[in-house]
């Protein structure tokens, strides 16, 4: 680790203005400071080859230094606190030429000898010595260091630290900082166990290979963290007004002294910036820091190593918005000192084809949440308009976002950027000029519509607020349970008021309030069970002159996002027959999953009302999903005009209909085989639903395929030297060693994704080779065999 | 073919109330030249501190331009807004003809009804887009401009919005919005549809149970009169739904666009009333019985 650690500090302690040729990462090549003639060596470079350089004098010569800083021990009279050559060096910097003084010349300032100054030395180790020779050439840099600071807060904890460093060689003791800046660590989680916790959190359902990608990127980012050179507190004064100076001012001062200044100075202890800060720290530099860091990156992408540029360029920005999220988001559970690892649950419901199918849910970061004006920050946003930051989060602007930064993990498979761009510019703005009445919305626009957008525009927002008997409640949250409570009981006239405020102010519930105007308008007031696994929803209403806007769904749609933030998926409710309808919307079911073990006398249970349960899926951002859903159904409807255009036939319509008929196959339908549809009837065969035998099952048969005579154009990815327009023309490569990588990285979650692939083998080489060339024979014979295997396996129909 | 007729009109009108909408700006560009004169000889004059009948016979050209101006600008305007409101009819007529089509027309497939939010916005939309009465001065407001009701025989033409009072399921009398399908001459009784497709009902009702909406705003900086007052016991569409109840104006609209702000009746408050709440000018009209509850 510690080449390529050097390599990186030597580039992360400049400034960042300075520029300079600097390689990239770890890995990256350590040359760039390694060269003795250059004046430019890093500071710590410079400090430990100087030490080498004292630690190698003769006793005598040692003996004259620590001299320099050593009180006159002649009498209790003489102040003296350190010898002062009689005959001062004529050139500086020439210590082993100038003889050194002999142990009787007089000091120049108490006229004591040399031997008065450092008889306390006689029976010392040579070790201690070279200890306090090291805090001399420390106390020398320092001395330097504080006449060239220019900064006064930082000038101030040079020369504190000076003083010290010479306190410490006078008393022969340890440099131990002192007064109120505490002993690390300052904070936990500290900024490492964070990051872990976020990669835990964010990317443990990926596939091995793209998790060690996000692990490798957080190594990094911590690396850089550690070797990062702060701000001065004037500085982050200027940059957020109305932030906490204060406290930054603290954090900074215990950083020079325990990570900045001890990395040139190895006499002082010293610890690394990720190791003893936390939360607070990384919130007060963040923006800056990552602002930072791209910009570097982006002006010195070309002195990467190839394989980190892409790394850097593509994932790092997208990495670092989603950390983002978690920095400044409100209720991010990575902080938690007790952070566990969603359960094993959540990541199996991914493969439930359910509401989002593993086959989709890739693509899904393209639309899920946004970071645009840096706000809510999961990925950077094609759609500058759809961040949906919760109330009461700190978003800053990020500021100097470039479009590198924009460009995110796209995945193989994806649909052209510019055809998504080109879609978005239909959605954002819809068909502009109009006139009023098409600009409002639409008839099919989604239900949580208006509510998203009023929520954007500041006209609603949402709180979570709950009564607490610890802490002294603040007047406006009561005010607001007070409104809670008579929304409450307008809008459940059977519920008896008194209980209505029993739970409302009950510290065990809490309540997600919607508040328009200054004003209480709904809200979802639940208790959580941690330890049963699931919440229970108690009262839920929205005042009946704000009724059928869409806040009810969004207000669900935000207590969903709040549970997965804190690992409860489930929902449980009893429902009187008039809410039924509404929970039906939520995605709620009267079909229970949760075992009554599980909630039996936990839950209030209430005569005559239905139990329902709602289950969420981790992955799904639900308070953009209607946003989400509907960019995929845009850019679907473009893929499939842009299919049209191309085939431009026009058929005449179906009668058959008229004419009684209920059904028809659809390879009846006159043209949809030209489309090139295939006919899906011969993929029926069964589903395997048990993973391992899938996986057996395709193991088996990719096996087969990749021994057959045929196969062997096919076996590993066409290299460019040999067809260096291939990935031009060929847009999602693919061949049978990817197919093995991919099916044990447990890819092919199903067959459809495995015949899939194998179809894509012989439809790339038919596309990028003329058909009577060999290639196309044997693309033409392997396709052959593949199917004949499919069916034998039964995984497609005879 | 109608409907085709009617799209080839609208895009006419639609180039004409472009035209209109220019030469309004070229008439306000030509009168600001006599407008600026005005100012100017008034500065000389009080300048010389006294009228010469030099001055006054200027001054009175002056005028007589700038009034001639005025009027033609105003004669555009209004004739942009005749083109507005016959472009709205051409939309309402096909709105009707095309729900006529949907009706009889078996072949097609079911229209989808619209989710609640949908119409709501829709009926708020239809309120912000009533026309506002612009009269010509000294003209009193007309019948079904804000509070002014219709004339006793006025008859509601079909796709007008009414409040009409109908049996609802429990026998409860209700008031609901709701759409004129046909008048009967002979029985003297309205065929309504309820607002609500999910209601889906079709109404036979007398006309004394049908209260046409107002089809003009009241401007309330000319027109005050035709606004109900301070107190004033009406019926209005209660926020986010189709039904009328009985309300008190607690304040009524103080510009064009701005809504009534009125007290509905309701028990469930200590003092017998809601919190005030906004509805619109086209939701709000006279409240006939007085006896009931």
């Amino acid at each position: 680790m510690a080449e390529p650690a050097q390599a990186f500090q030597d580039q992360c302690v400049r400034q960042p203005e300075a520029g300079g040729a600097v390689s990239m990462g770890p890995g990256g090549s350590g040359s760039s400071n390694s060269d003795p003639a250059r004046p430019g060596l890093s500071q710590q470079q410079r400090a430990s080859q100087r030490k080498a350089q004292v630690r190698a004098f003769p006793r005598a010569k040692k003996l004259e230094k620590l001299g320099v800083f050593s009180a006159c021990k002649v009498n209790d009279s003489c102040k003296c606190n350190g010898w002062k050559n009689p005959n001062p060096p004529t050139a500086p910097r020439m210590d082993l030429q100038q003889p050194a003084a002999s142990l009787g010349d007089l000091c120049r300032s108490c006229e004591h000898t040399l031997a008065d100054h450092v008889s306390h030395l006689e029976n010392v180790s040579e070790d201690e010595i070279n200890r306090l020779l090291g805090m001399v050439v420390d106390v020398e840099n320092l001395f330097m260091s504080v006449h060239k600071e220019e900064d006064t807060d930082t000038k101030q904890v040079y020369f504190y630290l000076f003083k010290l460093l010479r306190k410490c060689i006078l008393q022969m003791s340890c440099p131990v900082v002192e007064g109120s800046l505490g002993s690390p660590p300052f904070e936990k989680p500290n900024i490492e166990q964070g990051v872990l916790n976020f990669i835990q959190y964010k990317f443990s359902h990926l596939p091995p290979k793209e998790r060690q990608t996000m692990t490798e990127l957080s190594k990094m980012f911590l690396l850089c963290l550690n070797y990062w050179k702060l701000e001065t507190p004037s500085q982050f004064r200027q940059r957020s007004q109305n932030s906490d100076v204060a406290t930054y001012k603290v954090n900074y001062t215990r950083w020079l002294c325990y990570c900045h200044v001890p990395q040139s100075c190895d006499s002082l202890p010293r610890y690394e910036t990720t190791h003893i800060f936390g939360r607070s720290l990384l919130k007060s530099i963040f923006s800056v820091t990552r602002r930072q860091l791209l910009e570097k990156f982006r002006v010195e992408k070309e002195k990467l190593v190839p394989e980190k540029r892409t790394l850097i360029l593509t994932h790092f920005p997208k990495f670092l918005s989603m950390l983002e999220e978690e920095i400044y988001g409100e209720n991010s559970p990575i902080w938690e000192l007790d952070f566990k690892v969603p359960t094993t649950e959540s990541v199996q419901l991914v493969s439930n084809p359910g509401v989002v199918s593993t086959a989709t849910v890739p693509s899904a970061p393209l639309f899920s949440k946004t970071l645009n004006h840096g706000s809510s920050l999961t990925s950077i946003n094609i759609d500058s308009t759809s961040s949906e930051p919760m109330p009461g989060e700190k978003r800053k602007l990020s500021e100097g976002l470039t479009l590198e930064d924009a460009k995110r993990i796209r995945l193989m498979g994806d649909i052209p950027m510019e055809l998504v761009n080109e879609v978005m510019l239909t959605i954002t703005d819809p068909a502009a000029m109009l006139g009023p009445e098409t600009s409002l919305l639409s008839a099919n626009a989604a239900r949580d519509e208006t509510a998203r957008l009023e929520e954007r525009r500041g006209i609603i927002e949402f709180h979570m607020i709950g009564n607490s008997l610890s802490q002294k409640s603040n007047k406006k949250i009561l005010m607001w349970l007070v409104g809670l409570q008579n929304v409450f009981s307008h809008q459940l006239p059977r519920m008896p008021k008194e209980y209505i405020t029993r739970l409302v102010f009950d510290p065990k519930h809490k309540t997600l309030v919607l508040i328009k105007d200054g004003r209480v308008i709904g809200g979802i007031c639940f208790r959580m069970f941690p330890s049963q696994g699931f919440t229970e929803i108690v009262f839920c209403a929205v005042t009946s002159n704000e009724q059928v806007k869409g806040y009810g769904t969004h207000l669900m749609n935000h207590l969903k996002e709040y549970h997965i933030k804190h690992n409860i998926l489930h929902f449980l409710t009893y429902a009187d027959e008039y809410a039924i309808g509404y929970f039906k919307k939520q995605g709620f079911s009267k079909d229970i999953k949760v075992t009554k073990s599980r909630y039996l006398g936990y839950i209030k249970d209430y005569e005559g009302a239905t139990l329902m349960e709602c289950e969420l899926n981790p992955r799904i951002p639900y308070t953009e999903l209607s946003h989400i859903i509907k960019k995929q159904k845009e850019i679907i409807k473009k893929l499939i005009e842009r299919k049209q255009a191309q085939i431009r036939k026009v058929y005449p319509g179906l009668n058959c209909f008229k004419e009684g008929v209920h059904q028809i196959p659809v390879e009846n339908i006159p043209g949809i085989r030209e489309t090139g549809w295939k006919f899906l009837g011969k993929e029926k065969g069964k589903e395997i639903k048990d993973p391992d035998q899938l996986y057996n099952t395709l193991k088996n048969i990719l096996a087969q395929i990749k021994t057959h005579p045929s196969a062997w154009p096919f076996m590993e990815p066409v290299k460019k030297s040999e067809a260096h327009d291939y990935y031009e023309i060929i847009r999602f490569p693919i061949d049978l060693k990817t197919m093995t990588e991919r099916l044990k990285n447990h890819y092919y979650v199903t067959k459809k994704l495995f015949i899939a692939d194998l179809q894509r083998v012989i439809t790339n080489c038919r596309e990028y080779n003329p058909p009577e060339s060999d290639y196309c024979k044997y693309a033409n014979s392997l396709e052959k065999f593949f199917y004949f295997k499919l069916k034998e396996s039964g995984l497609i129909e005879k | 073919m109608a409907l085709v007729s009617a799209d080839t009109r609208i895009s006419e009108l639609l180039g004409e109330l472009h035209q209109l909408i220019k030469q309004t700006q070229e008439e306000r560009s030509r009168s600001e030249h006599n407008l600026v004169n005005i100012q100017k000889t008034h500065e000389r004059m009080q300048t010389e501190n006294k009228i010469s009948p030099y001055y006054r016979t200027k001054l009175r050209g002056l005028y007589t331009t700038a009034k001639a101006d005025a009027e033609a600008e105003c004669n555009i305007l209004r004739k942009s807004l005749d083109k507005i409101a016959e472009i709205k009819s051409l939309l309402e007529e096909r709105r009707i003809a095309a729900k006529i089509a949907g009706m009889y027309n078996d072949s097609e497939p079911p229209r989808k009804t619209m989710r609640r939010g949908v119409l709501m916005t829709l009926l708020q939309q239809s309120a912000m887009t009533l026309p506002l009465w612009i009269g010509k001065p000294g003209e009193k407001p007309p019948p079904l401009c804000g509070a002014i009701p219709a004339s006793s025989d006025y008859v509601a033409k079909p796709g007008d919005k009414v409040a009409a009072r109908v049996k609802a399921v429990d026998g409860d009398e209700q008031w609901i919005l709701a759409e004129v399908v046909s008048y009967s001459h002979a029985t003297n009784k309205y065929e309504v549809d309820d607002i609500d497709e999910e209601g889906k009902e079709r109404h036979t009702l007398s006309r004394r149970r049908i209260i046409p909406l107002p089809q003009w705003k009241a401007n309330p900086e000319t027109d005050p009169e035709a606004l109900f007052h301070k107190d004033q016991l009406v019926l209005a569409l209660y926020p986010q739904t189709t039904c009328f109840y009985r309300a008190l104006i607690h304040a009524p609209p103080q510009r064009p666009q701005d809504d009534y702000s009125v007290l509905f009746e309701d028990t469930s408050y200590a003092d017998g009333y809601s919190p005030p709440l906004n509805v619109a000018q086209r939701y709000v009209v006279t409240c006939k019985e007085t006896k009931k509850k």
